[in-house]
């Protein structure tokens, strides 16, 4: 709501400066958003007087005149309006002037001759009125003078964020029910009667409400003979100040009570309306299937059957509340108005101006709810107002049709609970000091208050409204602070969020930054990815996405980290290591909402660091992905696990592996393959793994940590490499060392994988065709004495032994 | 010449030997060449057999001394080389420090999630724990039971994402979905509340979703921390002391707290809540648009409605609750310009915090 201080004046004291004024409505809850000082955009326009003109010696149409602004030397101005004559005023913009449409004042020349400067027209300044010639001004303003200053356009506008459960403040009359209550002082309601003349409205009009549930109030009065034209500067001005374009004398008044008074009003051409028993009928009913209406834009509109109309015997001639009927716009042509001040149903309007994407001043207002009680005074307002501007003689009486009229509302105050809910200690008195001034009848009744809540507060419904009426007007800021005594209360995190917050400082540990990325995904990434759903799952679909690569929920964080290392790459950031701890979403036929999980994920790519002067950079690859959940494993206590070989589309064959703890697969990890590489516009090799964190949590809710002794004695090693056949995992070995080992092996290390390289010439070849080694120490110790050769060496020869028969491996000599 | 004179010609020269050593090797030869099995003044030790009773204790004490004083120089030798040996080994490692060191890359936890875990931090010493709920909401949990109108605006398809329903009734067929990803982490309160009993002390962070092209300004996802009391006797005083208290851990005991009041449809009476500009202090400056006040968070006392909705008797209970964005609080922290950053994984950003 945009408020002129100087019409706010009119209505209210304004004892406070500006800026206090501010302050007090902010912290009384109508936020001050901008203030803006008018007529700063008129520097440079100044009256002028003009002193000489003649005809453009090479254009008909333009004129050639001499200009006095005050200045030593008057201005030489070409000019195309004819609407003039020597000896006028009128408003000059000078060389250098920017005018409100954006156009800068330039020194020109113009078929030959210079003009320095512009005549205005009243469209160009941008204050209401004739576009077609020059606004000329009264014979006393004064030359020289700045324009704004003179014709009062220097005035401070204040933007205010009204809340949705204010409409009363959607007014100048409201706001300066609103300052008067925090500003300690009195307000004015404009107010007047028109002189009535003629045959009665009721003998013109008649009114017919077909739900009172739509529309509880509809008023008609009747004004006849006009002259539609341009307002009056202070008409125009006014209008203008709240961010509407001055249209006519009619229109404006209309608009103009709908800034001060907060009525909408609508004003029909009422020759156009067709009667029926000889009046203007108007009928005011709900669309019917498939209805239609043009409104004044030139639009058929196709209405729900919730939209409410405003009919004559014809059809449709308004959309009620949003927006007029062509076919009985306000002409220049029109002589009588039939003008409307309605109320209607907020949720009505609200759902039929969202429809139609017709937000307008008045739909607004309507959607928050008008005051019912207000339409007859706002119509004896508005009626008098053009009939002083566009002439005319106002039929008497007003047609009032009121099915909504309720009794106004009582709502009992509890002082002592409404100080128990503030925490204050105010006196019924101090209560009923704070209330009175919004106009509320307050009256005490035993130890509380009795408060009747007039019409134009319809959010004052219940107790606890009026308790945040007393907590606003006393002062947040005088409320004493305290903190909740809150006896038996727990706090912080449990087992299972702790959990998370170990699972991502591990990871951090490890080398992996942090990465939040959208939960919305793109269902080209099932293609990109190859990522094939199971039969019996879906995506989660949005109805209304922003856009295609937005427009489902992601079923896996690998596309977030695959574009957050592009981006990195793009913009030269080679080596990139990044986790994401987030939501993924599926669903299925038959489910209203999706599954949720919370998944962890990791991309590695390039190196753990940069080459520097005294190391060099080590590509990374699938063991650094798998150490990476290794370490994870061990620090956050998940249990046992393992990786079984196992392809996933968007993995590269031979370097994917599944993720299983307790017999489960609860995850994947490897290289991803270069396919999906490309699709993502990547180099690899690119590390993806992804691990549910629910499935951590269980698997480490089972796992009970103890104490194992330190040990005391040494331990005795030795080495062994087996060759073995290359399809024999590592694992299996190991697997197999360690449970022939007894109880004296303690320890099984893998230190060294051997392959004869590719291409190897027979002769050469240390191992034979499709054979790898694999060296291990093993470390051998008992926690009472320290083991001798002689102690271990047959246990670890017979190891051996037992092991190359279970794997077929060979010792490698 | 004596023996003994032939032991104090030997003392000399194994002296000398000894002082001419110029490395640990050549003091070792030395002391092999005097001292060792076959050494020079070992030989001469073993021929004392054939002396006679008077000469061996004078040619014995003469033969100890000369020992005693060889040895004593070779230590003192080996001493003297062995500090000049590390010295200039010493000399030889030196090293410019200024050299950068080697590096274990630790990554960092996302600004956002610094920023939650900082909030979530100063909630559990106030007693609060940590609820969550689902992404993907229903219309009654996010709106309805919050006690926003039918009409409310926020429900409209241009403000909240709907999801597709697929249980197969009507609604979902007509495309007018009540099931929809989550404004605000609100709808935590009312599953809260149905769970439990009071008192209820609890912090609920967690990704929201609205409807906004991402600009510097505005994402379509964002980080928002909800917290909910519940419990006998809680004033409006309560929880203006406790978010008094939350911006001084958060921002510093020197900034300043304002509440404006304000209208939310879930809670009343109902506040804004803004902090004192951390640059100007309070006068006015660009950064805080010259108000010298950046708002942080909205607040308010649990509007008796949604109460209603979940079954507490408002008589007995009363409560507050209270919501800011993450992402916010971030870029007011950090000064982070623009909104998206926060969202891409840029390494170079993710690494200044
Ligand atoms: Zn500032």
């Amino acid at each position: 709501m945009r408020v002129s201080l100087k019409w706010l004046a009119d209505l209210v004291d304004i004892t406070l400066p500006v800026e206090e004024l501010c302050d007090r409505l902010d912290m009384t809850g109508t936020k001050v958003e901008a203030v803006h000082t008018l007529g700063e955009a008129l520097d440079g326009v100044v009256v002028g007087r003009v002193l000489t003109r003649e005809q453009h010696p090479d254009a008909d149409k333009l004129s050639y005149c001499s200009v006095d602004i005050g200045a030593a030397e008057p201005l030489k101005i070409v000019c195309g309006a004819t609407n003039f004559a020597a000896g006028d005023k009128v408003p000059v913009a000078c060389v250098g002037a920017t005018l409100p449409g954006g156009m800068t004042i330039k020194r020109a020349k113009l078929r030959g001759l210079e003009s320095q400067g512009m005549m205005c027209s009243a469209t160009e300044l941008e204050v209401g009125g004739d576009g077609s010639g020059l606004l000329i001004l009264p014979d006393d303003a004064p030359v020289g003078v700045p324009f704004a200053q003179y014709y009062g356009l220097a005035d401070t506008v204040l933007e205010l964020e009204v809340t949705p459960n204010r409409p009363d403040c959607l007014s100048m009359v409201g706001v300066a029910r609103e300052v008067a209550a925090v500003t300690h002082v009195d307000y004015r309601v404009p107010s007047g009667t028109p002189e009535e003349s003629g045959t009665p409205v009721g003998d013109l009009v008649s009114v017919e409400i077909a739900d009172g549930q739509l529309c509880p109030r509809y008023t008609a009065r009747a004004i006849r003979g006009v002259t539609v034209g341009p307002s009056p500067a202070w008409l125009a001005e006014r209008v203008a100040a709240c961010g509407t374009r001055p249209v006519n004398n009619v229109v404006d008044v209309t608009n103009y009570i709908m800034y001060e008074l907060g009525q909408p009003l609508h004003a029909f051409d009422m020759g156009t309306i067709a009667q029926c028993d000889e009046k203007k009928a108007i009928i005011v009913r709900p669309a019917g299937e498939g209805e239609t209406i043009r409104t004044l834009d030139g639009q058929d509109r196709p209405l729900a059957s919730d939209a409410i109309l405003i009919t004559d015997p014809s059809g449709p001639i308004a959309l009620a509340g949003v927006m007029g009927g062509e076919t009985t716009e306000v002409s220049d042509a029109t002589t009588d108005i039939l003008l409307e001040a309605a109320c209607f149903d907020p949720a009505s309007i609200s759902r039929t101006s969202r429809r139609l994407g017709l937000i307008s001043e008045s739909s607004l207002r309507f959607e928050r709810g008008v005051d019912p009680d207000l339409a007859a005074r706002a119509a004896d307002r508005a009626a008098m107002l053009i009939a002083e501007v566009a002439g005319g003689t106002v039929a008497p009486g007003i047609v009032d049709v009121y099915p909504g009229k309720r009794p106004p509302a009582h709502l009992p105050l509890r002082v002592g609970r409404t100080n128990e809910i503030l925490g204050t200690s105010l006196t019924r008195e101090e209560m009923s000091a704070l209330l009175a001034p919004l106009g509320l009848g307050v009256t005490p009744v035993g130890d509380d208050l009795d408060v009747t809540v007039p019409a134009f507060r319809p959010d004052l419904e219940r107790e606890i409204d009026l308790v945040e009426e007393v907590a606003r007007l006393y002062g947040l800021e005088n409320i004493p602070s305290s903190r909740p005594g809150g006896r038996g209360r727990i706090g912080g995190r449990t087992p299972a969020q702790r959990f998370e917050v170990r699972v991502g400082a591990t990871l951090r540990a490890a080398g992996l930054d942090e990465h939040i990325g959208y939960a919305f995904g793109d269902r080209a990434d099932l293609e990109r990815l190859t990522w094939d759903l199971a039969s019996d799952e879906q995506l989660v679909e949005l109805i209304n996405p922003m856009s295609e690569e937005q427009s489902v929920l992601r079923w896996t964080l690998a596309p977030s980290l695959l574009r957050a290392v592009s981006h990195n790459r793009r913009r030269g950031v080679s080596d990139v290591h990044l986790y994401e701890m987030g939501t993924v979403f599926i669903t299925a036929d038959g489910r209203k909402q999706p599954k949720e999980r919370l998944m962890v994920s990791g991309a590695l790519a390039g190196a753990w660091n940069a080459p520097g002067w005294n190391e060099q950079a080590r590509q990374l690859d699938f063991f650094d992905g798998k150490g990476v959940l290794e370490t994870l494993f061990e620090t956050t206590h998940a249990g046992r696990w393992s990786v079984r070989a196992s392809d996933r589309p968007w993995l590269q064959p031979g370097r994917s592996a599944e993720v299983i703890v307790g017999g489960d697969v609860v995850g994947w990890l490897g290289e991803v393959a270069p396919h999906v590489l490309d699709n993502y516009e990547l180099t690899g090799p690119v590390v993806l793994f992804e691990v549910s964190v629910p499935a951590l949590v269980k698997a480490a809710s089972r796992e009970s940590i103890s104490y194992r002794d330190i040990p005391r004695y040494p331990a005795y090693a030795l080495d062994v490499a087996l060759v073995v056949d290359e399809a024999v995992t590592a694992e299996r070995v190991t697997a197999a060392l360690r449970s022939a080992g007894g109880a004296l092996l303690e320890s099984v290390h893998l230190f060294d994988v051997y392959r004869d390289p590719q291409g190897t010439p027979e002769a050469q070849r240390r191992l034979p065709e499709g054979m790898k080694s694999l060296a291990f120490s093993l470390e051998y110790r008992t926690a009472d004495r320290t083991l001798s050769e002689a102690d271990v060496r047959p246990v670890h020869d017979k190891l051996i032994r037992k092991v190359c028969g279970a794997v077929g491996a060979e010792v490698r000599a | 010449m004596t023996i003994t004179d032939d032991l104090r010609a030997l003392e000399a020269e194994a002296l000398a030997a000894v002082e001419a050593a110029a490395t640990l090797d050549e003091l070792e030869a030395a002391r092999i060449g005097y001292l060792g099995k076959k050494g020079s003044l070992t030989a001469v030790l073993r021929g004392l057999g054939g002396l006679t009773a008077d000469e061996r204790p004078i040619v014995g004490k003469v033969s100890n001394e000369v020992r005693q004083a060889l040895e004593g120089a070779l230590e003192s030798k080996r001493a003297r080389l062995e500090g000049t040996a590390r010295a200039s080994r010493i000399a030889a490692e030196a090293v410019d420090v200024t050299l950068p060191g080697r590096h274990h890359p630790v990554g960092r936890q996302h600004v956002l999630h610094q920023v939650v875990d900082e909030i979530v931090e100063i909630f559990s010493g106030l007693g609060y724990r940590i609820a969550q709920g689902p992404e993907v909401e229903l219309d009654y949990y996010n709106f309805t039971a919050l006690n926003h109108p039918p009409d409310h605006p926020a429900r409209a398809l241009q403000d909240t994402f709907y999801v597709k329903d697929l249980s197969g009734d009507r609604a979902a067929v007509e495309g007018e979905s009540d099931v929809l990803l989550r404004t605000h982490t609100s709808p935590a309160q009312v599953h809260v509340m149905e769970a439990q009993k009071p008192p209820i002390y609890v912090i609920v962070p967690g990704k929201v979703y609205r409807r906004d092209v991402a600009d510097p300004s505005h994402l379509p996802q964002f980080t928002q921390v909800e917290g909910l009391v519940v419990d006998e006797g809680i004033t409006f005083g309560d929880l203006k002391g406790t978010l008094e208290h939350f911006v001084r851990e958060m921002f510093g005991p020197d900034r300043r707290v304002r509440l404006r009041p304000h209208f939310f449809p879930f809670t009343e009476p109902s506040a804004e809540v803004d902090v004192s500009c951390g640059i100007c202090g309070g006068s006015g400056c660009r950064s805080c648009g010259g108000e010298g006040w950046l708002e942080i968070l909205g607040c308010g006392m649990v509007d008796p409605n949604v109460f209603g909705h979940v079954g507490i008797d408002t008589e007995k209970y009363t409560g507050f609750a209270f919501g800011m964005g993450a992402e916010r609080i971030a870029g007011l922290k950090y000064g982070v310009p623009d909104l998206r950053h926060f969202i891409e994984g840029d390494t170079r950003f993710l690494h200044q915090f």
